[in-house]
């Protein structure tokens, strides 16, 4: 017996047809869209260009565009699967073999779909297995899915370019009943696995959300990313907070911090993985802090750990979030002193900024510029 | 149309072209990474789904029946896709509190249990009501 690979016309399910696989498309646009967009803010806000400022308010910005990003990204993933299984049948389309004009803007196609199809897996599979802290390849995270996002979304520009007469003609036409039934399939996939998953940055929906990959758990009720015995940290008994600035320096002990005047800030704490939490923070506005000891609060500061290794060891607080009354140097979370986990003896928490930069166990304050 | 469609065409080269250039130093750890997706897609995961489909056709010959389960069956993979990372973490992270502290199997099991009475319910439920409708139309 011979086998051979099947022809198109020998597949029959009704999701094989333009009709579905344009709407399908439409809707998996949209979640790429978001997640691209949302996942460049998270990187400018972390690496931000001369050109671009993070805006300090709302303060649940960022937690409200890393979720997005998190849950269009889970939401794609059903989606993703759904459109390919309607255009399957096209992988089995024999190429042309003349002339040779046709065969270069077939071989063209199939090349952009496959660039296409790999960055869509990948950027699916690779965030899926990052929220969940778990590394099971050689290449760096953060830089990887940054690039194929790059590639993904100029091959889904491609893809739309080429193939917009038939997405056209297939939203005149109206699916019929399977049709129509294999598409709200699709749909409520995608609803239940963002509601089975969306209980990490949604706060009624924890109890719910079996699939989350951060609980309410934690430490004073806070999950942690990092832990201090993770990080290293042993705070020296003579700790002192160093704040400079070009021609001054000045030293702080723990009991002058807790001398000046304390606010407290309910404010979330929101992480690249897409979790968040909110807590009640306590301690000294960075800014009154700089008006204390006499220093400009106009400036940027560079923030430093007592963690020596580890990419987030130190951070920058744009002038912005400086200059913001709820940028605090926290010393305490939900009324009590912050646990050693949480960055004792003290901490960042600014508003709307990614977790990794809300720097802990800080140690000297540096003004920039 | 045609305008838009050569400006498409141009901003999304440009814009791959960029992403293979940020790639390329990582290209070596992930290039097996990029071409898996495609390759278990098109040649494990579609073809199992066209068999599902072929045998739930000959298990389940109501249309009504093989649309409820047809679409139980979506979900369900839907979610054990997405456990994947939670049960299963070759490298994980040093322990962080909070994070994958709950028992996923039991809430998954929770949550297809849910799921296929829902499916149940759903297809019969559906199945009486379009036999009313058949009736009222033969009547």
């Amino acid at each position: 017996m011979k086998a051979s690979l099947p022809r198109p016309e020998a597949f029959h399910s009704p999701a094989h047809t333009p009709t579905v696989s344009a709407r399908l498309g439409l809707w998996l646009g949209v979640a790429f869209g978001l997640c691209f967009l949302t996942g460049l803010a998270s990187h400018y806000a972390q690496h931000p260009p001369a050109w671009f400022s993070w805006p300090t308010r709302p303060v649940s910005l960022y937690r409200i565009t890393q979720g997005v990003h998190v849950l269009s990204g889970i939401a794609a993933i059903p989606l993703l699967l759904a459109k390919l299984w309607s255009v399957y049948p096209r992988l089995f389309i024999r190429p042309p073999r003349r002339p040779p004009a046709l065969v270069a803007t077939h071989t063209a196609e199939r090349l952009s779909i496959l660039i296409l199809l790999c960055a869509a897996f990948f950027e699916l599979v690779s965030g899926l297995f990052n929220v969940a802290q778990s590394y099971p390849w050689r290449f760096f995270f953060i830089e990887t899915h940054y690039a194929v996002a790059w590639v993904a979304v100029g091959a889904l520009a491609v893809h739309i370019a080429v193939k917009l007469p038939v997405t056209r003609s297939a939203f005149a036409e109206r699916p019929d009943p399977d049709r129509r039934a294999f598409l709200r399939t699709a749909w409520a996939a995608s609803t239940v696995a963002v509601l089975a998953t969306a209980g990490v940055t949604v706060p009624w929906l924890r109890r719910v959300s079996a699939l989350a990959w951060r609980s309410n758990g934690g430490p004073q009720g806070i999950p942690v990313n990092r832990t201090a015995a993770a990080a290293g940290i042993r705070v020296p008994n003579d700790w002192r907070l160093e704040i400079s600035w070009p021609g001054a320096t000045h030293a702080l002990s723990l009991a002058d911090l807790a001398a000046l005047p304390q606010r407290t800030a309910t404010l979330p704490i929101a992480c690249v993985e897409g979790w968040s939490a909110t807590a009640a923070w306590t301690g000294v506005a960075v800014k009154d802090l700089l008006a204390a000891v006499g220093a400009p609060t106009d400036r940027p500061v560079r923030v430093a750990s007592l963690e020596k290794a580890g990419l987030y060891a130190t951070s920058t607080l744009p002038a912005a979030h400086v200059a913001d009354p709820l940028t605090l140097l926290a010393l305490g979370v939900n009324g009590e002193i912050l646990s050693p986990d949480h960055g004792y003896p003290c901490r960042i928490i600014a508003p709307s900024r990614p977790g990794v930069l809300q720097t802990k166990w800080v140690t000297r304050l540096e003004l920039l510029r | 149309m045609r305008t838009i469609r050569i400006l498409l065409l141009a901003a999304g080269t440009a814009l791959a072209g960029y992403g293979g250039w940020l790639l390329w130093p990582q290209l070596p750890y992930a290039a097996g990474w990029l071409i898996a997706g495609p390759v278990l897609h098109d040649a494990l995961a579609a073809p199992l789904v066209g068999l599902a489909g072929l045998a739930l056709g000959r298990v389940l010959p109501d249309r009504v029946w093989r649309r409820w389960v047809a679409a139980g069956l979506a979900i369900t993979a839907t979610l054990l896709l997405i456990a994947v990372p939670l049960v299963w973490r070759p490298h994980p992270a040093p322990p962080n509190p909070g994070l994958q502290d709950r028992d996923y199997t039991t809430g998954l099991a929770i949550w297809l249990t849910a799921l296929w009475t829902g499916v149940l319910a759903g297809a019969v439920v559906s199945r009486w009501r379009e036999r009313r409708a058949a009736a009222r139309i033969d009547r």
